[in-house]
């Protein structure tokens, strides 16, 4: 079996992080070796290991030792095999460059579709999972615009910005979009992302430090988002909570200077909390507006503005001042009735034709007006 | 010698007549009950003993046997202390078997003699096919709904004996005048803003159909689910007693004249178990908290807080309007016929009513979503988020339209509904839905097009049309459902957000 199927192996292994498969190449060599100390039982008696392994390291070793004896390497390997999907190791020939000059490279990597086929200027579209249309239309839009001039686009395919941009990638025939994902290839989460998955899959290519059937841990996010930071040129939140996620992607960026780019967003929305915070706090994140403020900070044209023709139905003269009283903020029925004194079933009928006609959007009794059409 | 009185227990929401039967002979002193007396009905023993004992009456010192017939069912609760004691007292010959004649006793006595009220006088003393009656003073306005019987009532024994051996007259029935009245339900003028809500509201109330509210906590929700009792109609005489019946049978409070003629309006906490909600508990079937509720409003605040069997034991009733409660050794149906109110916080953090406000992770999202199984979320026709009302509208804000006004409006639209042959446009089903509720060009493509889009479902569609029809008839409008009608039913029935709102791709 090929070295990539013993640390395959070793990293399926509970609380086998990054750092423990460093020192353990680093203590045993060969990762086959490795896997033999480990399966003894006996890997905390060497001291660079024993650094490594917390508070009780013959606790840490005595239970990777259970583990390792449930699991046949071969078998395992043969899974990701026949699932089709590439793992590349550290140090390997086919591991990518845009790592391995990194400071916290991965050990393993486990890949579906084509890497070769990301060549261009890569950024980063992150953000919160509870988006709000603004942020959610922005994103698709800003990935759309980006993948047409030919940047691949990173993000992590979890719900609210992070789809809405891959969406969007995929939505133009552009560049190839990248996935970082922190669960097992064969784990799809969240479920409905699904389709979204295996579009990226087909057209770029999806990566993850975890082997199949790895379910997405709480403390995998965070090693995700460095990834994510790592194979970006320029990191774009579009919105962020105050204490998001997101937030962490941002100082992995910076700790590898690279650029950092945040959309403004409403100052009462508490989804723009974090990018309104992270432009006010100073020099190190930059305004981005549309896609030519991006290409601009790659040192790329700003590519030819795609303005969708208004395909939309001109709504009818109330319909209208409904959507005046909207504004740009989200609003209930409650608000609009204040502001319109219609009564409910006029204000109904109203909203539903602005819907059908894709003037308003509708999410748990929240209305959106809509910029434009399609995201 | 032997002596035979009638009384009655309760079984389920309905009374069972008992001859308690009393044999007083020499033998070896003692005292048993038999005829499946549960623990509070053996009981009565001793306090009749000390009741008899505290009025200066004679308690035999010989073999007393007390039989509860028919032997073959189980009587519970202390109602068959009165006539143990009568019977005792004409057995042991101390009143004369001619005076308790063609009189039945209920209530439960004291230990000095008194006589006390006991739950289900209403459908005990409908059961009973005496003359007379006689019921704790507290009872008679109760007692008296049957209008069968010679309703007496007593407080003692002693000043009771008095009337039947003595030359006392019976004392006088109190009058519901005497009481004092119920306090008016919160009214709608209270709700500052929310107009969606309220008319929410009016549309459940008019029309029977069941309201799911999701907001964030303070919003208002229980506030606005308390005042929906006061919309509704008053309850006509059928559905005014089989409510008093049930309000009885569980020892709720009856209101001063007796019957129930207001919507009752029910909140149980979100611990209750199954059993306090559907009704059950061991040989004597209690009727629980939905069966209170008939001809009222079910309130289930914090409905996620719920246990899921608790709410998908709702399904049944809900469909049915009559729970079937099976025992081994009883078997009960109970009326069940309410309008379900319910309110939830749209995820756990409590905030992701408006959109960005959500902390929660989609795990956490996930869960709570599937805390509400579909079929139940299903016979909900409305749903409305509400919404923290606007500073501008909680302090100085007008007041809505009152109670009084909006009620007025229901009252007109169940009108309609009941030359319909229903209590309200909820009831509807599919022909007489097709016959009372056609639609008219337009609404019927709007509605084809959802159904193509795969956003309604068949029942979807009918729950739509019946909350239509009530849009309708509130607006006062004939003919056939419009598409105004429609598009506001649509409205009305939106998602309360969970993981499903949130956005993956494209949306």
């Amino acid at each position: 079996m090929p070295p990539e199927a013993w640390v395959t192996a070793l990293v399926s292994l509970e609380g086998m992080g990054p750092a423990r498969l460093r020192a353990l190449g680093a203590s045993f060599g060969e990762p086959r070796s490795s896997w033999e100390q480990v399966v003894g039982g006996k890997v905390h008696r060497h001291p660079d290991m024993a650094a490594v392994m917390g508070q009780r390291p013959d606790r840490v070793a005595a239970l990777w030792a259970a583990d390792a004896a449930l699991i046949d390497p071969a078998m395992f390997w043969q899974r990701h095999v026949d699932a089709g999907v590439g793992v590349v190791v550290h140090g390997g020939p086919a591991y990518p460059d845009l790592l391995a000059a990194d400071p916290e490279p991965p050990v393993i990597l486990f890949q579906l579709g084509d890497p070769d086929v990301v060549v261009g200027p890569r950024v980063a579209i992150v953000g919160t999972r509870d988006c709000t249309r603004y942020g959610h239309e922005l994103a698709f839009e800003l990935a759309g615009d980006l993948s047409a001039a030919g940047v691949s686009i990173v993000s992590g395919l979890a719900l609210g910005i992070d789809s809405a941009a891959h969406a969007g990638a995929v939505e133009v025939d552009g560049a190839p979009p990248i996935a970082v994902v922190g669960s097992g290839l064969d784990v799809i989460y969240p479920r409905r992302n699904g389709p979204l998955w295996r579009e990226v899959a087909r057209r770029g290519v999806i990566w993850s430090e975890y082997p199949l059937g790895s379910a997405a841990a709480g403390w995998h996010f965070p090693a995700r988002n460095r990834l994510i930071a790592a194979l970006s040129d320029v990191v774009v939140v579009v919105e962020s909570h105050a204490t998001g996620g997101a937030l962490l992607t941002v100082d992995e960026a910076l700790q590898r200077d690279r650029t950092v780019m945040a959309v403004p967003g409403p100052v009462r929305s508490a989804a723009s909390a974090g990018t309104n915070q992270l432009l006010a706090d100073g020099p190190a994140t930059t305004v981005a507006r549309d896609a030519s403020d991006v290409l601009a900070a790659l040192g790329m044209a700003p590519g030819s503005r795609r303005r969708a023709a208004e395909r939309r139905a001109r709504p009818l003269p109330g319909d209208q001042s409904v959507l005046d009283a909207m504004g740009w903020q989200p609003v209930t029925t409650d608000h609009l009735l204040l502001r319109t004194g219609l009564t409910f079933p006029d204000l109904a009928g109203a909203l539903n034709r602005l819907e059908g006609d894709g003037w308003v959007a509708q999410r748990g009794g929240w209305f959106e007006r809509r910029a434009k059409p399609g995201a | 010698m032997l002596a035979t009185i009638t009384s009655a227990t309760l079984l389920g929401v309905s009374g069972r007549v008992v001859r308690v039967e009393v044999h007083v002979s020499t033998g070896l002193p003692g005292f048993s009950i038999v005829g499946l007396p549960d623990a509070s009905c053996r009981e009565s023993r001793d306090r009749v003993r000390a009741a008899l004992l505290t009025c200066n009456l004679r308690w035999p010192n010989k073999r007393v046997t007390v039989n509860l017939a028919p032997g073959g069912f189980r009587k519970g609760g202390s109602g068959l202390d009165l006539a143990i004691a009568m019977g005792l007292l004409v057995a042991d010959e101390q009143v004369p078997l001619e005076v308790v004649h063609d009189i039945a006793f209920i209530g439960e006595m004291g230990l000095d003699g008194s006589i006390r009220p006991v739950p289900g006088i209403l459908p005990m003393v409908d059961a009973l096919d005496v003359a007379t009656v006689v019921v704790p003073t507290a009872s008679a306005i109760e007692a008296q709904l049957v209008e069968r019987h010679q309703v007496r009532v007593a407080d003692n024994i002693t000043s009771l004996l008095a009337t039947l051996i003595g030359d006392e007259p019976w004392p006088p029935l109190p009058a519901p005048e005497d009481l004092p009245p119920w306090p008016d339900p919160p009214d709608l003028a209270d709700v500052r803003g929310q107009p969606t809500a309220r008319y929410a509201l009016e549309v459940a109330a008019a029309g029977g159909h069941h309201l799911l509210m999701s907001g964030p906590p303070g919003s208002g929700k229980t506030m606005l689910a308390q005042r929906i009792a006061g919309l509704l109609p008053e309850l006509g005489h059928d559905a005014a007693m089989e409510t008093t019946r049930v309000h009885s049978a569980a020892g709720v409070s009856l209101p001063p004249g007796g019957l129930v003629r207001r919507a009752p309006f029910r909140a149980p906490h979100h611990g209750a178990s199954a059993v306090a909600i559907v009704g059950g508990g061991g040989s004597l079937v209690r009727p629980g908290e939905i069966s209170v509720a008939t001809n009222g409003v079910l309130f289930l605040d914090e409905m996620a807080e719920f246990r899921a069997d608790v709410l998908d034991s709702l399904r049944q009733p809900l469909e049915e309007g009559v729970v079937r409660v099976a025992r081994a050794a009883s078997r009960v149906t109970f009326p069940a016929r309410f309008l379900l109110v319910a309110a939830m916080n749209p995820c756990p953090c409590g905030d992701g009513g408006s959109p960005g406000g959500c902390r929660c992770s989609d795990r956490a999202m996930d869960r709570y979503a599937r805390r509400l199984s579909g079929p139940l979320l299903d016979r909900f026709d409305l749903r409305v988020p509400v919404m923290r009302p606007d500073e501008g509208d909680v302090v100085g804000g007008s007041p809505g339209e009152s109670t009084a006004v909006v009620a007025a409006r229901v009252l007109a639209a169940r009108t309609r509904a009941c030359q319909r042959g229903v209590h309200a446009n909820g009831e509807l089903r599919g022909a007489a839905l097709d016959e009372w509720a056609p639609l008219t060009p337009g609404s019927a493509d709007r509605l084809k097009e959802l159904l193509r889009q795969g956003r309604l479902s068949a029942r979807g569609l009918q729950r739509i049309r019946r909350v239509a029809l009530t849009i309708a008839d509130l607006a006062g409008h004939d003919g056939p459902v419009a598409i105004d009608h429609v598009e506001t039913a649509l409205q009305l029935r939106c998602d309360p957000v969970s993981v499903t709102q949130r956005w993956a791709g494209r949306s």
